[in-house]
Parts: structure tokens; sequence; C-alpha cells
């Protein structure tokens, strides 16, 4: 209502209440006395009260006075019991609000400036706690592979699990935005996640400053261009600059690609809203605080979202992957299995060759003849084997060959040596004496045993080189001969039981046993001449004896003088042995027979061997 | 808090760093002196009341091989420029970096300051020579990086000229 309008109504209120005025009723009609009387009467309490209130309502300085007495309580009191109030006064506080920012915005911005800053930092903070929390909870509360690896990780690298968790599924993070001046490169507003440490706003918005002009300097040659970003580990610091004022993001990650045209939109904004301020700014950064909720802007994060469905196509792709990756691990397993069993058939092989060749070479070892002492396997090449072989051993080939061993696996190292083993011992002898097919040689215990017969020559000379061949301690000859050594034995076991006996007193032989005499003779000298032809020498020694009649010196000469008669028979004969006689008289009577007894007066004959300037052959005998 | 960017300059090795490196505090190495040629350091005053930040960029001294880079000053509200009062030559360059400092930056607060009081015997610029360029206008403190003699009044100073307070 305009004050035009109102002035007249107040007019005709004023009009109106002239009609009544207190004048007109000193005149009244006499019935309007009695009912104002009347009226008086009945309702004077009343009438007093109502002109009470209209007094009131007439003066506006009383109504005001009495309703500044009660309005707070008014208010108090419909606040609390029903919501009507601020229904009504919501838009009116909106209305003033938005005024007073217009008309009166420094004061705004210096009343509200104390408290913008912390509490947008608050509101930073809990936002990313929030996130933070959420990801650790969730991770904490799934014993997931992931998350214990992630928690080994923290534990690791002394990180906490919310740190560890952040680093892997932060895509980018904004962790601070600091707007600068940018000709005196003073920080005229800063936002942070307050758990992120700021040195000094001021100091490092000066450095920024400064590293830029240094690029600008060093790089740019006074051609116009700016430091966009910089580069740290994880970090990097993104540059928007305009000459009144420039934006750095500290980014944590990879920020999207969109992200530069917000931080230059944010710039415009600013520089549209606070380009007059940035102009003349002389070092108070008090008005650009209402800066803030741009800024908050661009502090921004992104998190790899764990929970978000999967397309369809990523799910196909997914599957192909697995399923490809199954397959390659199923036919990298059957290659695996393949590879395996050929490996181990291949083993098998070669453990059977390995074996086969071990068998061979202890097959050798076996062998009389040599001795083995070092095998050399080999993958390749034949196997190598170092030892000793006697001559007469069999060639290891032949050996190897006979146990059905391959030889051609193996290449010999062989030194010779001589070996005591009966069979090279036997060997050995075989090569050296050649025996008659009457002859038998047997080796025993190192010991030559020679058998059958052969010639006197033969087993002399077997006897010699027997005992030169190694492995041979001795040589047993008890069991050969030579024949006509036996029938010279045999003759002279003859002879030698031959005893010729004397008539008393004569040297000639009792006719009895002129025969035996004879015969005697004649096998000397048959035996001389066999002996002869053996190389033998035979002597002879001719024992006469006497009986014990007569004196001895008679008996000593009876006794060699019928010693002579047999020598002298001999000689008759031919024969041209040595002989020697010796006249024992009766010192040896033949028995206890009385000792005139013929048989005291004999003659006894003893036959030797012997070779020409030997010693007698006593062994044959 | 208003934040101001100050510079300081001078020739190498007269103790710039050394000289403020008790009242600012930095989280950068000395090694960016000399990779970026700029070490950032910042310094928070309290001055009627107010709170200022000084972020105060120390650039590489000047030597005959390489000249500050001076494009560091561009947007600076106040500079110093440092001296050694035993090597007359630093003064010379200190007045040449003056100049050049405030043809990039335009017209700012800034203060010469002559290091190395301690060593007022040493002193090869004299009194007189300073006494003229406090006539045309050069704001001049001698100070010690040694006994930090005069360091905190020159950044108060610098800091007063730019608040126009």
């Amino acid at each position: 209502m305009s004050d035009d309008a109102r002035h007249n109504t107040n007019d005709k209120r004023q009009h109106r209440h002239t009609k009544h005025s207190p004048d007109a009723e000193n005149r009244p009609e006499p019935e309007d006395r009695e009912l104002a009387r009347l009226r008086s009467l009945l309702f004077q309490k009343e009438l007093n009260m109502l002109h009470h209130l209209a007094t009131q309502t007439k003066n506006r300085s009383t109504e005001t006075e009495h309703l500044s007495r009660i309005i707070a309580e008014a208010l108090i009191l419909r606040a609390n019991k029903d919501d009507n109030l601020d229904l009504a006064l919501s838009p009116l506080v909106g209305k003033l609000v938005r005024s007073s920012l217009r008309t009166n915005r420094r004061e705004f911005t210096d009343a509200l400036f104390p408290l913008m800053g912390p509490t947008i930092r608050k509101s930073i903070s809990e936002s990313f706690r929030g996130m933070l929390g959420n990801f650790s909870k969730s991770m904490e509360m799934s014993f997931s592979w992931k998350g214990l690896r992630w928690r080994l990780e923290g534990l690791r690298s002394g990180k906490s699990f919310s740190e560890v968790v952040l680093l892997h599924t932060l895509v980018y993070r904004v962790e601070e935005v600091f707007l600068i001046h940018s000709h005196t490169g003073i920080n005229l507003m800063q936002l942070a996640d307050e758990n992120i440490d700021v040195p000094d706003a001021g100091m490092i918005s000066a450095m920024l400053t400064a590293i830029q002009d240094f690029v600008q300097d060093c790089l740019a040659s006074g051609k116009e261009g700016n430091l966009e970003s910089m580069q740290h580990g994880e970090r990097t610091v993104m540059v928007e600059k305009h000459p009144l004022a420039y934006l750095a993001c500290i980014v944590r990650g990879v920020p999207p690609a969109d992200f530069r045209e917000q931080m230059r939109s944010c710039l415009e904004y600013i520089l549209v809203e606070y380009g007059d301020k940035l102009e003349q700014f002389n070092g108070d950064a008090a008005p650009f605080a209402a800066c803030a909720p741009q800024l908050e802007k661009l502090l921004r994060a992104h998190f790899v979202d764990e929970d978000r469905p999967i397309p369809i196509w990523t799910k196909i792709l997914f599957f192909l992957c697995l399923s490809a990756l199954i397959g390659g691990l199923a036919h990298y397993k059957w290659k695996d299995y393949q590879t395996e069993k050929l490996l181990k058939e291949e083993n098998a092989r070669l453990l059977g060759i390995s074996k086969n060749l071990w068998e061979a070479a202890d097959r050798l070892r076996q062998e009389p003849g040599f001795v083995i002492f070092h095998v050399e396997p080999s993958d390749k090449d034949p196997w190598q084997i170092f030892g000793l072989k006697d001559k007469h051993a069999r060639s290891p080939e032949a050996v190897l060959r006979e146990s059905s061993h391959n030889p051609e696996a193996f290449g010999f190292r062989m030194l010779p040596f001589i070996s005591y083993d009966p069979l090279m011992v036997r060997a050995r002898i075989d090569e050296t004496i050649l025996p008659p097919e009457t002859a038998q040689m047997r080796l025993h215990d190192g010991v030559l045993h020679l058998s059958g017969t052969a010639t006197m020559e033969w087993i002399m000379n077997a006897r010699h080189r027997a005992m030169l061949i190694p492995g041979v301690r001795d040589v047993d000859i008890k069991k050969i001969s030579d024949p006509r050594m036996s029938a010279i034995l045999a003759m002279i076991r003859e002879v030698e039981n031959t005893v010729v006996e004397f008539p008393s007193g004569r040297d000639t032989p009792i006719p009895q046993d002129l025969p035996k005499l004879n015969t005697a003779v004649d096998t000397l000298v048959n035996m001389e001449k066999l002996a002869g032809q053996m190389g033998l020498l035979v002597s002879m020694t001719i024992y006469g004896h006497a009986d014990a009649t007569g004196s001895p010196q008679v008996n000593y000469e009876i006794s060699q003088a019928r010693t002579k008669t047999i020598a002298a028979m001999l000689y008759s004969k031919g024969s041209s042995m040595p002989i020697s006689i010796y006249g024992l008289g009766a010192d040896y009577p033949e028995s206890s027979a009385p000792k005139a007894d013929q048989s005291h007066r004999r003659v006894e004959m003893r036959v030797r061997l012997s070779r020409a300037g030997d010693a007698p052959l006593d062994f044959l005998q | 808090m208003i934040s101001k960017k100050i510079c300081m300059l001078g020739a190498f090795a007269v103790g710039k760093t050394a000289l403020v490196q008790q009242y600012v505090h930095s989280i950068f190495s000395d090694r960016y002196l000399s990779t970026v040629g700029v070490k950032i350091s910042k310094k928070d005053l309290r001055l009627d009341g107010q709170e200022f930040s000084l972020v105060l960029w120390d650039l590489e001294g000047q030597d005959i091989y390489a000249e500050v880079n001076i494009s560091y000053m561009r947007g600076a509200m106040g500079f110093f420029v440092v001296a050694d009062g035993t090597r007359r030559e630093t003064l010379d360059i200190a007045i040449d970096l003056r100049a050049k400092s405030l043809e990039m930056a335009g017209p700012v607060p800034h203060c010469l300051l002559v290091n190395k009081a301690d060593l007022a015997k040493e002193w090869e610029i004299s009194r007189q020579e300073l006494e003229a360029l406090k006539k045309d206008g050069w704001n001049i403190f001698a100070t010690s990086a040694k006994t930090g003699q005069a360091v905190e009044d020159a950044f108060i100073s610098l800091a007063r000229a730019m608040m126009g307070v």
C-alpha cells in the first residue's frame, strides 16, 4: 500500500470517528440518554476496556513499545508451537541476506572470513576421510586376497593400510589448490585436506612463482609461454596462469582430461568477479576468501569404484580372457605333462643306458686280468674306462660283446700290468711252457704241478722256466717222470737188490749167484748206455764184506778183492762208469746169523746218477 | 593477513642471507639460491596492531660472472639492497641494483643495508658517502649479521613504508 492510499484511509477513519465524537453525544435525544445511561450501568466496565483498547490502537508508539515487550517471547512461543514462523520468516531472511550481500559484500566477507577457511577445510577433510574410511573399512572387513596383499604391502612398506588402499584405488586426487597473485607471487587463497601437511602456503606460492619466472627466463627467452605442469613422483603441479592471477593444483595420480578446463573456468570466474581487486592488489588477501567455494570445486578425487556394475562387454572380455587363460594354462599343462613324460622316458632310457653302461663296467671289473679304477660317464661321448690290463686278458671289447654289452659305448684307457690272477698265470705258463702230450700241468695256489711223463730235459727246462713266471711260486714235478728214467731207476733198484755171496776165503761168487751177477752187470751196462743217452752219468759204489772168521786184515783184503771182482766184470763188459770200491771186512755183518754164515760174505752195489758236473740226481731216486 | 613481497639484492657475498637468517623462517634450503637463483623466506610482523607477512625473495648475489635475475623483482612491494661496508665496490653494485629494481618494480619503498657494522673500522665506505645518499632520499641502515644490529629495525622501517603508516 502506498503512502497516499494509507493517508486517505486514515482520513476516512478520522471522518468516521468525527461523526461519533463526544460533542455529538452531548446533544442526545431523551430516549438516547436513557439508553446511554442504561448502557453505562450495564457495560461500563467493558466500555472502559474498549476505550483503553481504542486508545492503544490509536497510539502507534505505545503499540510498538508493547509489542517490543512481548515479541521475543511470542516468537519463541510460536516457534515451539509449530513451523509457521519458520515458513513465514525464511523467505524474508533469504531476501534480506541477498540484499545485504549486494550492498555490503565486503562486510559479509569480513564477517564470514574467519569461519569460511576452517569450515571448508573441515568439509574437505571430512569428505576425504569419509571416502578413505569407506574404502579402508570395506577392505578391512573383507578377507580377500587383495586385502591381504595390500595389508602385507602396508606392513612391508611401513604405510598405513588406508594409504596402501589409497595408492591402489586412487585414480587421482586434487590435494591442494592455490590461488596466487601472478605479479607478486603472494598467496591469495589456498585449500587443502587438513590431513595434508602444507608447510607454508605463502612461501610455496612465492617459490612456485619464482620457479615459473626462472623457467620463463631460462627457456622461453622472452617469448610468451607458461609453465603448465611440473611432475614429481606421483604428484603433478598443474598451473593455469593469467597475468593477474594463477591457479596451481597439486594432483596425485592422473586427473581427467577436462580438469584443466575446469581450472580455466574457475580462474575465469575469479578474474571476472575479482578482476578489479586483483589489479589493485596491495597484499591483502581477505577479499579473495570468498573464492573458496569456487576453489573447493577443484578439490576432487576419483577412486576406482569396485562396486560399480561390470558392463556386459567387460564380462564377455573377462570370460574370453579367462577362457583363453584356462585354455592356455591347460595347453601349457598338457605340454608340460607331455614334456615331463618324455623327459621321464628319456630319463628312464638314459638311466637304462646308464645302468647298462655301469653293468658293463662292472662286468669288466670281474674279468680276470683287468683292474678298473675309474669310469667317466658322459651324456654325449662314449664313457671312458680307465684301468690296467694284463696282456693275457681278453680284449675288453670281446668281454663286453660276450656279455651283450655294446663296446662302442666305451673308450678304453688301459695300461699294461701283470696280473696274479690264476687264469693269467696259467695263460702265462701255457705261453712259456709247451708240455708234451704225455705231460699235464696244473696250477694250484701258485704251485705248478706237473704230471704224466716227459723227457728229463723237458721237465728240467719246464721247472726252470716255470719258476721265472710271475705268479708261480713253486713247481711240483713229483708226479711227472721220464720213462727212460723209470727204466733206469728200475734197473738201479734191480742192481742194488742184487746181493752176491761168496764162498769163505774166496773172491769169486758162489756159483749159484753167478747168473744173478751177470744179469746185474748187464743191467748196469745197459743202464749206463741209457743214462748216457739222457746226458746222465752213472757212477757206482761197491761195498765188499767178509765174515768174522779170520783176521780183520784178511777180511778187509778179501772183502776188497770181492769188490774188484765185480768191478772187473763191469769193465770187462765195456762199462766205463766210475766205480768206488770199499772193502769193509766184517764190520757190517748182514744179520745176527753166525759169523761164519755165508750171508756175511757178500757184495752190495749202489748206483748214483748225475749230470755231468752237477750234483747227483738224488731227487730222482 | 596482509602479505607483501619484498626482495633482497646485493653483490656476491655481502652477507644477505646471513643477515636475515635469524629473523626469517624458510622451508627452502640455500641450495635454491644457486639453482633457481632465489630463496623464499617469510617474516611475520605485527605493526600497530596489524599483522603483516613479508614474503622475502632473497636473490642470488651478483658477481662479475653473473648478474642478479632482476625479473624476480617483478611485483615486489619493497626491497632491500645490501652492501658490504668493507668492500667499496659492493656499494656501487647496490646503487646499480637499486636503479634496476626501481625500474622493474616501480617506485616502491626500499632500504640500503650496509652490512658488517661490527667491522666498522675496516669499512671502505665512508660516512660522507652514506650521508650523501641519505640526502638523495636513501633509507640506510648499518647492519651486522654477526650482532643482528638494526636488522629488525630495517624490516619494521620497510614494512611501515610499504603500509604507508
